[in-house]
C-alpha cells in the first residue's frame, strides 16, 4: 500500500463502483498546524455522494474532526480544494459558505442568553428572512424534532435536558434547509438510551430530508448504524477504507480496519440485515379451529417434532408436541408450550438472534405487524445469510479486480 | 330505560388526583410568595438600612452641642454640595473609564492581540497594588509640571480616578470575554455569523455580568478614592472628613466618614440593580 489518497485499491474500487452524484468533493485537503511537524490531515481526497450520510470514523487524533471542520472552513485548509455541488468553495467568503451548511457539534453550542425559538432562527435571520416566514419555519422545525412549539419556543437552553438541547441543535442546523449537514459527534455527550432514540429519529428524518451529511464519530457501532458509507481514517486522516458498512464489516481492507472494527464484526453485520430480507422457512402449522384428529395425522406424517398452533386470526398460540396432540383431556390451546421469540419483518437479524437465544428454542417466529404468522427463522437461516453475504462480497471484489486491473496501481 | 355507562376513571382516583393537584398548586403559590418576599427584602433592605444609618447620624449630631466651627461645617447646604461633588467625580470618572477600558479590553481579546492578554491582565493585577494616594500624588505632580493642563479642580481628579479604575474594568472585560464558552462561539461562526456579529450578539451579552462586576468594583473604589479629591481642590466629602480630622472635631469627622460610607453602599446597591437588569436572561 503506497499512500494516502490511493490508500487501498479495494477502497478505490468501492469508491468508483457505485457512487451517485457527488455533493462534496475533497481534493488533497491538507492541514498543518503551526509548530507541528506532521500534518493533522494529509492530502485527504474523498467524494461524498448527494443525499448520503458519510461517516468519518477513526481513533482519536486521526484528524477526523479537523477534516470535517475544513469543509465549512472553521479550520482553514493549508492546501487542497473543497468542491461543493460543482463549485470550488475553498476561497469564497466563509460566512456565506457556512449559511449553506448546517453545523451540529457535540457540545451543541446553543446561545444560552437567547430563547430556543430565536436560537433556531439564527441562520434565517442572517439570511434576512422576514419575521413571519422565520416564525413559521421555527415552529415547523420544533414540531419535526418532537418539541411542541408552544411549550418550548420561549424557553431558554438551560431549561432543557441534554437530549432536548441536541434536538434544538439539529433543528437549528436545519433551519434554512441547507443541502449539506456537518455533524461532529452530535450524540456523543448524551446518555445511551437517549442517544439511541435520537439516532433513530435522525435516521427517520434523514429518510425524508435526503441531506448530504458528513458525520464524525469515534464509535464504530454508531458509524455502522448511521452511515450509508463509512470512511475509516488512520493518523493524518489517511483513508484506510471507504465503503459501505456491509463491505467494511465483511471485507476489511487491511489489518488496521479489521482491528478497528473489532472482533464483533459479524455480529455487527447482523444489525445491517433485516428479517424481511431473509427467506423464512415454513413451520408445521395447525389451526385451532381444525379437527384434533386431522392435526394429529398431519403431525405423524411429518418429520417435525413440534407443531405450531395458530388462532383463528393466524396468530401463533402454542408449540404442540406428539404427547400434547394425543392427550384428550384438555383443549389444544391450553397444552404445549407458549410461543415466544416473535419478530417483525423490519427487525434486524441481530434482534432475531437475540430472541432465539432468549427463547431457547433456536427458532424465531416471523409475524406481521398484526401478529399473524409469516414464517419461521432458525439459527441456520442466520448462518446461511452471513455466508451468502460474505460470498457475494468476495465475488464483487473478484469481478471488480478483473474489470479494472489498473486498480492495483496507485493513481 | 336509562343506559348505564361506566365512568371513564374511578371517582376515588379522580378525587385523590384533584387533591394532589390542589396541594401542588398551593405549594407553588407558597414558593412564589416566599420568592416575592425574598425579592422585596433584597430590594428594600439596603435603602432601609442606609436611611436608618442617616437618621441615627442626624439625631446624634442634632443632640450634640456644636461649637461655632462645627456648626459652620455641618450645614445641610455644605454637606449636600459636597455629596453632589463627590458623586459627580465618581460618575464622570466611571463614565470615561468605561469608554476607554471596555473597547481596549475587546481589542486585547481579539485573535491578533490575544497572545498579549496574559501580560495585560498581569499588569492590571499589579496596577491594583499601587496605593491610590500614591497614584494620585504622582498624577498631580505630572499635572503641575505641564502648564497646558489645569492642576486643580475636577479635571485632574477625574483623570486620576480614570487611571486608577482603568485596570479593574479592563481586566474584567477581558476575563468576561474570555470565559464565554468557545463552543458557543464556534456554533455561531459555524452558522455563518461574521466576527462582528459574534462579538455583538454573543460575546458581549455573555460577558456583561463579569464586565458589570468590574464596573461595580470600580464605582465603589472611585467613591473611596474621590475622598482624596479635596487635596487637589476637587471638593467632595473628603473636605469634611479632613476638616474634622485636622480641627479635632469628632462630630465633623464622623459625619463626613459616615456619609462617604453611605454613598459607597448606595452606589454599590444601585450598580447591583443595574447589573441585574442588564444581565441577559437565561444565564
Amino acid at each position: 500500500m503506497s499512500d494516502v489518497t490511493n490508500a487501498d485499491p479495494l477502497a478505490r474500487i468501492g469508491e468508483e463502483a457505485d457512487l451517485g452524484e457527488t455533493m462534496i468533493e475533497l481534493q488533497e485537503l491538507t492541514k498543518r498546524f503551526p509548530g507541528q511537524e506532521t500534518p493533522a490531515v494529509d492530502r485527504l481526497s474523498l467524494k461524498i455522494p448527494k443525499g448520503e450520510i458519510v461517516v468519518f470514523v477513526g481513533p482519536s487524533g486521526c484528524g477526523k474532526t479537523t477534516s470535517l471542520k475544513m469543509i465549512n472552513r472553521i479550520i482553514e485548509p493549508s492546501s487542497g480544494h473543497i468542491i461543493m455541488d460543482g463549485e470550488d468553495v475553498t476561497t469564497i467568503d466563509p460566512n456565506h459558505l457556512r449559511r449553506r451548511i448546517g453545523y451540529v457539534i457535540q457540545q451543541i453550542g446553543l446561545f444560552p442568553h437567547i430563547r430556543i425559538g430565536d436560537n433556531i432562527a439564527t441562520v434565517p435571520q442572517l439570511l434576512g428572512w422576514d419575521k413571519e416566514r422565520t416564525a413559521k419555519r421555527v415552529d415547523e422545525l420544533l414540531e419535526v424534532v418532537g418539541l411542541p412549539p408552544d411549550e418550548y419556543r420561549d424557553r431558554f437552553p438551560k431549561e432543557l435536558s441534554g437530549g432536548q438541547r441536541q434536538r434544538v441543535g439539529v433543528a437549528r442546523a436545519l433551519a434554512a434547509d441547507p443541502p449539506v449537514l456537518l455533524m461532529d459527534e452530535p450524540f456523543g455527550a448524551i446518555d445511551p438510551i437517549t442517544r439511541t432514540r435520537l439516532q433513530n429519529e435522525f435516521l427517520r428524518l434523514q429518510s425524508e430530508l435526503q441531506k448530504t451529511i458528513a458525520f464524525v464519530t469515534h464509535d464504530i457501532d454508531e458509524a455502522v448504524k448511521m452511515g450509508d458509507r463509512i470512511a475509516i481514517l488512520q493518523e493524518g486522516s489517511r483513508v484506510a477504507q471507504f465503503a459501505t458498512p456491509e463491505e467494511i464489516l465483511t471485507n476489511p481492507a487491511n489489518d488496521f480496519v479489521a482491528d478497528f472494527v473489532g472482533t464483533g464484526a459479524t455480529l455487527k453485520r447482523l444489525k445491517l440485515t433485516r428479517v424481511r430480507e431473509v427467506q423464512p422457512s415454513e413451520a408445521l402449522i395447525g389451526r385451532v379451529d381444525e379437527d384434533r384428529e386431522t392435526l394429529r395425522r398431519r403431525f405423524d406424517e411429518s418429520e417435525w417434532t413440534a407443531m405450531l398452533l395458530l388462532d383463528a386470526d393466524g396468530r401463533p398460540l402454542r408449540w404442540l408436541r406428539g404427547t400434547d396432540l394425543r392427550q384428550t383431556s384438555r383443549p389444544l390451546d391450553q397444552v404445549g408450550n407458549r410461543t415466544r421469540a416473535m419478530v417483525e419483518p423490519q427487525a434486524t437479524l441481530s434482534d432475531a438472534l437475540e430472541e432465539m437465544l432468549l427463547g431457547a428454542a433456536g427458532v424465531a417466529i416471523v409475524v406481521d405487524s398484526r401478529g399473524a404468522y409469516k414464517g419461521l427463522l432458525d439459527i441456520d437461516d442466520i448462518i446461511t445469510s452471513i455466508q451468502t453475504m460474505k460470498d457475494a462480497q468476495a465475488e464483487f471484489y473478484r469481478a471488480a479486480k478483473l474489470a479494472d486491473p489498473e486498480a492495483e496501481v496507485p493513481a | 330505560m336509562p343506559t348505564l355507562t361506566p365512568p371513564e376513571t374511578s371517582p376515588v382516583l379522580d378525587a385523590s388526583d384533584a387533591q394532589r393537584r390542589q396541594t401542588a398548586r398551593a405549594e407553588d403559590a407558597a414558593t412564589a410568595r416566599r420568592a416575592r418576599r425574598a425579592q422585596l427584602v433584597r430590594y428594600l433592605g439596603m435603602p432601609l438600612f442606609l436611611s436608618i444609618v442617616l437618621l441615627v447620624l442626624y439625631l446624634w449630631v442634632a443632640g450634640q452641642e456644636l461649637d461655632s466651627i462645627e456648626a459652620r461645617t455641618l450645614t445641610m447646604d455644605n454637606l449636600l454640595g459636597q455629596t453632589r461633588e463627590h458623586l459627580t467625580l465618581t460618575l464622570y470618572s466611571t463614565f470615561f473609564v468605561l469608554l476607554l477600558a471596555v473597547p481596549f479590553g475587546i481589542l486585547a481579546t481579539r485573535p491578533r492581540l490575544r497572545r498579549y492578554a496574559p501580560i495585560i491582565i498581569g499588569l492590571g493585577n499589579a496596577g491594583q497594588a499601587i496605593p491610590s494616594l500614591g497614584l494620585l500624588a504622582l498624577l498631580f505632580y505630572v499635572f503641575r509640571t505641564q502648564d497646558a493642563l489645569p492642576s486643580t479642580g475636577t479635571f485632574p481628579v477625574v483623570v486620576s480616578l480614570v487611571g486608577y479604575s482603568f485596570l479593574p474594568i479592563l481586566r474584567n472585560t477581558m476575563v468576561g470575554l474570555d470565559q464565554v464558552d468557545r463552543f458557543v462561539l464556534e456554533a455561531g461562526r459555524g452558522m455563518g455569523m461574521s466576527n462582528g456579529r459574534v462579538l455583538r450578539s454573543i460575546e458581549l451579552p455573555l460577558a456583561v455580568p463579569v464586565v458589570l462586576a468590574g464596573v461595580r468594583t470600580a464605582l465603589v473604589l472611585n467613591v473611596g478614592t474621590a475622598a482624596l479629591a479635596f487635596l487637589f481642590g476637587g471638593g467632595g466629602l473628603g473636605e469634611t472628613i479632613f476638616a474634622g480630622f485636622q480641627l479635632r472635631r469628632t462630630p465633623v469627622l464622623l459625619t463626613g466618614a459616615v456619609l462617604v460610607a453611605v454613598l459607597a453602599l448606595l452606589v454599590d446597591y444601585v450598580a447591583g440593580l443595574i447589573e441585574e437588569k442588564l444581565t441577559p436572561r437565561g444565564l
